[in-house]
């Protein structure tokens, strides 16, 4: 091979990609800017909304039309006890989610990643439709079952239909199949050695689980449980559909019955309400954010 | 091509990658980066690439300033220690890659790769995946997409690192033999002393950013400039003692503790104006077990016991405490040495090297 | 049972468990029933809430149950109820709808920017990236009874409409203004679209992350352009994320309605921006004139599961599945 004479381009290259690369990041930051202006409007209209009388677009305005108009007004809600009610609603879903998901899905996960069993790949194979699969479809269905369970004498009325029981039930077995496909990965991911050790030691399968594989999955299920916990609290179209009424709404429900109720919608109060339901979000955005990004890549469900 | 460095510096938010590396390479030479991991090695090579841009200083390539021109526009090629084919190409894909780039005809791209694959011997994998290769192979691939441009200027990043010993030893020639073929210039970066003494014309150390050395391997290895030269040309590396040297009955002497050695004169007048102890290296090999055949000389001889001996095949290499001081010497396994021995070993004094303790600098070669 | 191999072999010795020779079915039968039992709670509320409602929805939909007869026993009925769907007036624009929803959405947002975000925010600094990923992040995050809230104070009509307060005369798509009632797709798509693309960012982001700095390298040094690289190498290898994201996405988009519920409710006006998921869900819930179809709405969802079943099979074929499910390496016990 001959080499050939110094290469053509050699000098004009230089300030030109100089200038380029500058007008790129530009180009870029100038883009991302761009794109995140949406957001940061819709959450600068909720915070100037719930501070002031009555808004148009961005801007406050009082009685007689000037800007202005701040007021407290809006978080009179807070004393109200239908709120907090809402709220101990939506604790008592997130909370059981976190348990229920949590507990099925550490053991079905187990099982799954290191059981021999028959039909085990069907199960699995089973999980991952369900993930892709969208639930929302089987709520017709879904009603006429959570129907059924209400007429069980005793338990009937926790778990039936519009009962929190039987909302928490149904959210428990739409997040399962994420959940259980989650921590059979985590469980994949442990070392063998160190269980067939415990067996050696003369462990049970269940004391394996339980004090030696449950402790190394703890990350993985803390970042499921926040997850569960998230979903479980900002759930709307599921206590929506089979609950009726105000004793048994939820926060997002409670919410969209102020909306629509046919007396003319109070927006700043509303507001509020919003704002004050995404205070555990808020707090878990400035604490979690590296963990949020990580679970909400490891195979989130919705659009 | 020529290539110079001048000054070249690197520094992310204070921490310091290259610190004012100056050095000339001459046309058709192979210089090797030499120094341990993170000694600043691999971020010169790729300033040189054009993939990092440096803070300071400049790189000129037959005496034209390239700082601010594109890695593509350089006229280089490089080859990685991970080999960095295309997984999602075939051999040919890889291989016709910067051509397809420069949007050349199909007929000359298909005869310049065809040129190269001949070349390295591999004609018949054109249509594998990457996947389907072994390490060798996809070595010479990598080899091959870096000559197809016809570079001015090859770069290789530790590119054997990552092969068993017997095929990189195969490459090692099989590198050397084509780049004086071709007569391209080459910067040879690698950990490996064996790798940069056997194939470079010229050796650049590098530690903490900084150029150590700049020299033919002979140089690097009998007249090391630092301490830090001394102590990483050479395997097993060399021996250091803090000696004082004292001048009595016209000798020059090295003592300290266990140690009584005289010096030859033209070395140790250099080192007699520092005050206080100096640091006194002594290559393993540069000393002989004293018995019948080689006897003891008064003031060339040290005596100790030894406390490990690792046979190497056709050496043994021998650990020996005197009076405290741990030395490690290479040993005929013939001799047969065992731990526990009391060992007298006959010194080659010629070879002994000084440095001054503050400044680590070598006191003869200055 | 095929023959174990040397290593599985002394994987059984070490946990002391039997040879082939002295493998009994009872012991088999243990080991699946253990199994079992860490699958109990897991395998009964998937029972309950997807397979038997599943078979149900398809029962349903050859009834002709509804408010009106709810404690009547079930009339079967035939295929009756997917000739009145088939049939419907307007079925053909939900269909136009439910496609163009569908497509549009994935293709500007969930694939198209959510790539584009990928792309942008991995070649700047980490940390200003990771910053923009995060707020992106903030709409899945929210309720989406607040979300949408947010969004229809942001296209509502003069004086109250954000966007009309800031951009008064441009973009205008109605009357010179752009707003909830007079261009409903365009908010449609926006309030999903924003949703959707940060799925598919984070997911393209960790992807090209774990793409070889030396890759990129070599490509730089080779002579490709940025463009070039981006074309050449970072796609090609971002491939399966990419199809992933299309088949999961495709799937979302398909079966999830609770955004257009709250933003719209299928309005303004008759079917407007109404979804095949929709219209399933509000035939069964919603009443039309006080009578909930039932059996109707569930004639519309089981054509939709059926399709959500075929796409689903599509992407555990994708997923290259059998890869996916590795033997255990501890045998019954």
């Amino acid at each position: 091979m001959t080499t050939t004479e110094i290469a053509p381009s050699l000098h004009p290259a230089g300030p030109l990609t100089e200038a380029r690369e500058k007008m790129g990041r530009r180009f870029a930051y100038g883009f991302l800017i761009l794109s995140i202006v949406p957001i940061l409007i819709g959450y600068a209209w909720l915070i100037i909304a719930t501070l002031s009388i009555r808004t148009e677009g961005l801007l406050p305005r009082n009685a007689e039309g000037g800007i202005g108009g701040f007021t407290l007004r809006n978080w009179d809600f807070i004393t109200d006890s239908a709120i907090w009610n809402a709220m101990l609603n939506s604790l008592l879903i997130a909370v059981a989610m976190v348990i229920g998901v949590g507990v099925a899905s550490t053991a079905g996960g187990y099982a799954l990643s290191r059981m021999k069993f028959a039909g085990r790949k069907g199960f699995l194979s089973m999980t991952l439709v369900l993930h892709a699969f969208k639930a929302e479809m089987l709520l017709i269905a879904i009603f006429f079952v959570l129907r059924w369970l209400g007429d069980i004498p005793l338990i009937g009325d926790y778990i039936g239909f519009n009962s929190v029981g039987g909302v928490a039930l149904v959210m428990i077995a739409l997040e399962l199949p994420l959940g259980i496909w989650l921590m059979k990965g985590f469980f994949d991911n442990l070392p063998w050695d160190m269980e067939r050790a415990a067996l050696i030691d003369g462990a049970s399968r269940f004391r394996v689980w339980w004090q030696i594989m449950l402790p190394q999955v703890r990350p993985g299920l803390a970042a499921l449980s926040l997850f569960t916990f998230i979903a479980g609290w900002n759930a709307y179209l599921v206590p929506f559909t089979f609950t009726v009424g105000t004793k048994v709404a939820n926060m997002p429900v409670f919410l969209s019955q102020l909306i629509s109720d046919t007396a003319p919608t109070n927006w700043n109060q509303v507001a509020a309400v919003g704002l004050f339901q995404m205070v555990p979000l808020i707090i878990f955005f400035i604490f979690t954010q590296e963990l949020l990004l990580n679970i909400y890549a490891g195979g989130s469900k919705g659009t | 091509m020529r290539v110079e460095l001048e000054n070249l510096s690197k520094s992310w938010d204070g921490v310091v990658g290259a610190d004012n590396i100056t050095l000339d390479i001459a046309d058709g030479e192979l210089v090797a980066f030499l120094g341990p991991s993170g000694c600043g090695k691999t971020t010169t090579l790729l300033m040189v690439a054009g993939i990092y841009k440096p803070t300071g200083g400049t790189i000129s390539f037959d005496g034209q300033i390239v700082n601010a021109v594109a890695p593509k526009d350089r006229g280089i090629g490089m080859v990685f220690q991970s080999y960095a084919l295309y997984p999602h190409m075939t051999v040919f894909g890889n291989i016709s890659y910067p051509l397809r780039l420069q949007k050349l005809e199909k007929d000359e791209i298909r005869q310049r790769v065809q040129q190269v694959v001949d070349m390295m011997g591999i004609g018949d994998l054109l249509d594998r995946k990457i996947a389907q290769l072994s390490g060798g192979q996809q070595q010479r691939v990598s080899l091959g997409r870096a000559l197809v441009k016809e570079p001015q200027l090859l770069l290789f990043d530790e590119p054997l690192s990552n092969l068993d010993a017997r095929l990189r030893l195969t490459m090692r020639g099989e590198i050397k033999r084509l780049q004086k073929d071709l007569g391209i210039t080459s910067i040879y970066v690698t950990h490996d002393q064996i790798e940069a003494m056997t194939m470079a014309d010229r050796i650049a150390v590098m530690s903490k950013g900084v150029l150590q050395a700049y020299d033919v391997p002979e140089a690097l290895y009998d007249r090391p400039k630092t301490l830090f030269v001394a102590g990483f040309v050479g395997n097993p590396p060399m021996n250091f003692f803090d000696v004082e040297i004292v001048q009595a009955d016209g000798d020059f002497r090295a003592k300290s503790g266990g140690i009584d050695l005289v010096i030859p004169s033209d070395r140790a007048e250099k080192a007699a104006a520092v005050k206080g102890k100096v640091v006194m290296g002594l290559r393993p090999e540069d000393v002989d077990l004293v018995d019948d055949t080689s006897p003891a000389t008064e003031g060339l001889t040290l005596t100790g016991e030894t406390t490990v001996v690792e046979p190497l095949g056709r050496e043994d290499l021998v650990q020996v405490s005197i009076d405290g001081v741990e030395m490690r010497v290479l040993v005929d396994k013939t001799k047969g040495v065992r731990v526990g021995d009391n060992i007298e070993l006959a010194v080659n004094t010629t070879k002994i090297q000084l440095f001054d303790p503050e400044t680590e600098q070598s006191l003869l070669w200055a | 049972m095929t023959q174990p191999s040397e290593k599985e072999a002394l994987a059984r010795a070490a946990v002391g468990a039997p040879g082939p020779q002295r493998r009994t079915l009872g012991r088999r039968v243990r080991s699946t029933v253990s199994a079992y039992g860490f699958l109990g709670p897991a395998m009964a509320l998937v029972f309950v809430f997807f397979i038997a409602p599943g078979i149900l929805l398809l029962i349903l939909s050859f009834t002709d149950l509804s408010s009106a007869n709810f404690n009547d026993p079930w009339n079967i009925i035939g295929f009756a109820n997917f000739e009145r769907l088939f049939t419907d007036p307007f079925f053909p624009k939900i269909l136009r709808n439910t496609v163009f929803y569908v497509f549009t959405t994935l293709i500007l947002f969930n694939l198209g920017l959510a790539l584009v975000l990928a792309l942008v925010t991995t070649s700047i600094p980490r940390r200003t990236g990771f910053f923009f990923r995060l707020v992106w992040l903030l709409p899945r995050l929210t309720p989406s009874v607040v979300y949408i809230l947010m969004w229809r104070r942001i296209g509502q009509a003069d004086p109250y409409g954000i966007y009309n307060q800031l951009f008064p005369e441009v973009l205008g798509a109605s009357g010179g203004n752009l707003f909830l009632g007079g261009s409903p797709w365009t908010f449609v798509i926006l309030t999903n679209g924003f949703i959707g693309a940060s799925f598919g960012m984070i997911i393209f982001t960790s992807a090209l992350e774990s793409i070889p700095k030396d890759l990129l390298t070599a490509a730089k040094v080779d002579g490709a352009s940025m463009w070039r690289i981006i074309r050449d190498i970072k796609l090609p290898l971002i491939k399966w994320p990419l199809l992933f994201i299309a088949t999961y996405q495709t799937l979302s988009l398909l079966t999830s309605f609770e955004y257009i519920l709250l933003l719209t409710d299928g309005g303004p006006g008759l079917f407007t921006t109404e979804v095949w998921a929709l219209t399933a869900y509000k035939r069964a819930f919603a009443s039309y004139a006080g009578n909930s179809q039932w059996a109707f709405g569930a004639t519309w969802a089981i054509v939709l599961v059926t399709v959500a079943l075929l796409l689903a099979a599509v992407y555990v074929k994708l997923f290259k599945f059998n890869e996916l499910i590795e033997e255990p390496r501890i045998e019954n016990l």
